[in-house]
């Protein structure tokens, strides 16, 4: 059974604590928009706050003497300091990027930045990012092998998107993103995608791009999902 | 000062721009379709005349208020009429509150203008008495910006001004929500805005797609066939012949939305 | 003006309520598509916008607090929103008030601490108004924040109370408002049983205020109801609630 949460419902009679919750006389209440199954409590919303360890894609926002500032798609700044670097970039660079310390104003410094060239990016709440990668990587698997297309999934809400039917792709994660609370997702996304190359009178295999798609190393994909 | 634009929204204006290198637009659309368009007039019944204006996901209310002004001394004989247009914080990211900035003035302009060249609202039926006059305020309430305001307001303006009623004036006094009449209007204006991406012109910008447009050119255009007021905007240069065309569209592609307004 | 004209006729306000009667009421959650979250809200004839920027950076930088979110409120009437003339654009000083105390409300009920260095902005636009457009604005506030997944204590709300005629009423319309001896706008959290806004004008006794008191919780409860389905609304269609998870 679920039950849909509001902020301020009693969610434990005990004090537990977790991202979209707070404590207060010993018991737990919701903070924000929830689901809660069971006895497990997901958030509908909310925005990334960054966190130790996460594969995130970025923006590069400004250049400093320090570094760079990166828009990693959250209220706090990620920055890349000029002394883990060996190249420079431009701003309004795409990178993906992996968070190594986070400081007590959340501000994230960022670690092994990769460019990312010629992809799209698509943006979704980042607390649905669960459910576009799928248990064991399943969902992402599932949209590579239906779209030909190239995939990382950062933690902060932001998915790049290279290659193969790109705009299928796009259209699949928006609609994972949009029904991510909804049982059956993954049938769903799987008819949803049969039924575009139903309609465009394709195969799977047969798929091609919008759009320009130069090489890159296969191996990139495995980091995008840790 | 206004906060800056994001630079994330460079990165999805280049989106656009590689997509309509095929002709092809990032919500499949034709180049020269609107969105999906609706108008609900009579939402703020308070005022004297009001509609709700939806192109896509922008959306634009407006309002009209009547109140006895003095006229202006060159035109003793004349009501008055103003359109005023407010981007509201809530409406984008860097929308901020205050004064009208030349964005929030030059659409203003650009729907009253259309609306008084086309004659649209006969100002010398307001006069009352020696010195005193009905002014009539539009105001244009920018709600959700995606794209294309223009089009949207002219949309929300005009139908707010066919669902007017002139109030009751006794002794010189309006008495609020008691009407003489429907306010008559000589002919309907409504516009067409056009934008031009690398080279690429296409009707009724999304958000991504505003951000990502060079040059505009915004028509605005009667129910009987004339351009009644024109704004080229943004750096970008149209032709002659590229205008004209586009006068012809405008045209046809305003008509079901001046249909929409009279049903 | 028309001073003859009874509001209270045989224990029925003009438009036929009781006394404790709360006006129709009805709030749609999401309806705008740049905010990060949004509500409109529609009581009787007032109809107020309402929506929730952030967290996000804080501009101009030097106003940010290392140690919690700031939040900014603004409240403003459209020029045409009231049956009267052709009001003025943008918040006057009664409107500046306004903005004022509904900060407060969200600063006690926002979890500001945990968006150090960040703003949140909060926008109510009353598009058309007919009495108690205030507690109609943070009502529809506190449905954006929790649609923009910003993190609170509770989803707070309220309604306006005042004395027409000499007896206690509830949710009064603009008429009841300028004709009435007693005005207060209250807005309550129902889990902590706190008062979050609390304004006042007219005379009244400590008795007639406790009795205002609990008229207020009670409404709050009806209101409460209105603003958890269209946030459930949001997220799941009436057919898609019943499938079970």
């Amino acid at each position: 059974m679920k039950d849909f949460i509001v902020p301020g419902e009693v969610l434990y009679a005990e004090p537990r604590r977790f991202d979209g919750s707070f404590v207060e006389d010993n018991q737990t209440f919701s903070s924000v928009l929830s689901v809660k199954y069971d006895d497990k409590v997901v958030p509908l919303k909310g925005k990334y706050t960054p966190v130790v360890s996460d594969y995130v894609i970025g923006v590069i926002k400004e250049e400093r003497f320090s570094g760079y500032e990166i828009d990693i798609n959250s209220p706090y700044e990620g920055t890349l300091s000029s002394r883990d670097l060996r190249e420079s970039f431009e701003v309004g660079q795409v990178v993906s990027a992996v968070i190594r310390a986070v400081d007590e104003v959340n501000e994230a410094l960022l670690v092994e930045p990769r460019k990312l060239w010629g992809g799209h990016i698509v943006e979704v709440e980042s607390v649905k990012i669960p459910r576009v990668i799928g248990r064991n990587n399943s969902m992402v698997m599932m949209l590579e092998q239906y779209t030909g297309s190239r995939i990382f999934v950062g933690k902060n809400g932001r998915i790049y998107v290279k290659g193969g039917n790109a705009a299928l792709a796009l259209l699949a994660i928006l609609k994972i993103a949009k029904e991510a609370h909804v049982h059956g997702l993954t049938d769903r996304v799987k008819a949803f995608l049969e039924e575009e190359y139903r309609k465009a009178g394709k195969t799977p295999s047969a798929s091609s791009s919008l759009l320009s798609e130069p090489a890159e190393a296969r191996e990139e994909r495995d980091e995008s999902m840790p | 000062m206004a906060r800056e634009a994001d630079i994330v929204d460079e990165i999805r204006a280049e989106y656009v721009k590689d997509v309509l290198k095929n002709g092809q637009r990032v919500d499949g659309r034709e180049l020269l379709a609107y969105r999906p368009f609706s108008v609900q007039k009579g939402v703020f019944p308070n005022a004297e005349g009001s509609a709700l204006a939806k192109l896509g996901d922008t959306q634009v209310a407006a309002g009209i208020k009547f109140d006895i002004l003095e006229p202006f001394a060159d035109r003793p004989t004349e009501g008055v009429f103003t359109v005023q247009c407010e981007f509201l914080p809530l409406a984008h990211p860097t929308f901020e509150a205050g004064p009208p900035n030349e964005n929030s003035i030059e659409l203003a302009r650009i729907v009253d203008r259309g609306i008084r060249s086309g004659e649209c609202v006969d100002v010398e039926k307001f006069f009352i008495e020696e010195g005193k006059v009905l002014g009539l305020f539009v105001d244009l309430y920018v709600l959700d910006h995606c794209g294309n305001l223009s089009d949207c307001a002219s949309l929300a303006a005009m139908a707010a001004l066919t669902d007017a009623k002139i109030p009751k004036v006794e002794e010189a006094k309006i008495v609020r929500q008691e009407y003489s009449g429907a306010l008559p209007l000589q002919r309907l204006v409504l516009s067409s805005t056009f934008e031009k991406i690398n080279g690429t012109v296409l009707l009724d910008a999304d958000g991504d797609e505003d951000a990502a447009s060079e040059g505009r050119l915004v028509l605005a255009v009667s129910d009987d066939g004339f351009l009644c007021a024109s704004q080229k905007s943004k750096r970008a240069a149209f032709h002659a012949e590229e205008i004209l065309a586009l006068f012809d569209l405008a045209k046809d592609k305003t008509a079901p939305l001046f249909r929409a307004i009279k049903a | 003006m028309e001073k003859e004209k009874k509001l209270i006729v045989d224990g029925k306000r003009a438009d036929g309520r009781g006394m404790e009667d709360l006006r129709p009421l009805s709030i749609k959650a999401g309806v705008l598509k740049r905010a990060d979250g949004s509500a409109l809200i529609e009581w009787g004839r007032n109809k107020v916008l309402a929506a929730a920027y952030g967290p996000r950076e804080v501009f101009p930088k030097h106003l940010s607090n290392v140690h919690k979110a700031i939040i900014n409120c603004r409240y403003a009437m459209a020029p045409f929103s009231s049956i009267e003339e052709h009001g003025r654009s943008g918040p006057n000083r009664r409107a500046i008030e306004i903005g004022k105390v509904a900060k407060h409300v969200f600063e006690n009920i926002v979890l500001t601490k945990q968006f150090p260095k960040t703003q949140i902005d909060i926008s109510m636009e009353v598009l058309q108004s007919d009495g108690g457009t205030r507690v109609a604005g943070i009502t529809a506030a506190s449905v954006a924040l929790a649609d923009a997944g910003i993190p609170m204590k509770d989803l707070v709300q309220g309604v306006s109370l005042g004395r027409v005629e000499g007896q206690l009423v509830a949710d009064l319309d603009k008429y009841e408002d300028n004709q009435g001896e007693a005005d207060v706008p209250l807005i309550v959290s129902l889990r902590s049983r706190e008062i979050l806004l609390f304004q006042q004008d007219g005379m009244l006794t400590k008795e007639e205020l406790a009795r205002m008191f609990e008229m207020g919780f009670k409404g709050a409860e009806a209101v409460r109801a209105v603003q958890v389905q269209a946030l459930k609304d949001r997220y799941y269609g009436p057919h898609e609630l019943n499938e079970d998870g």
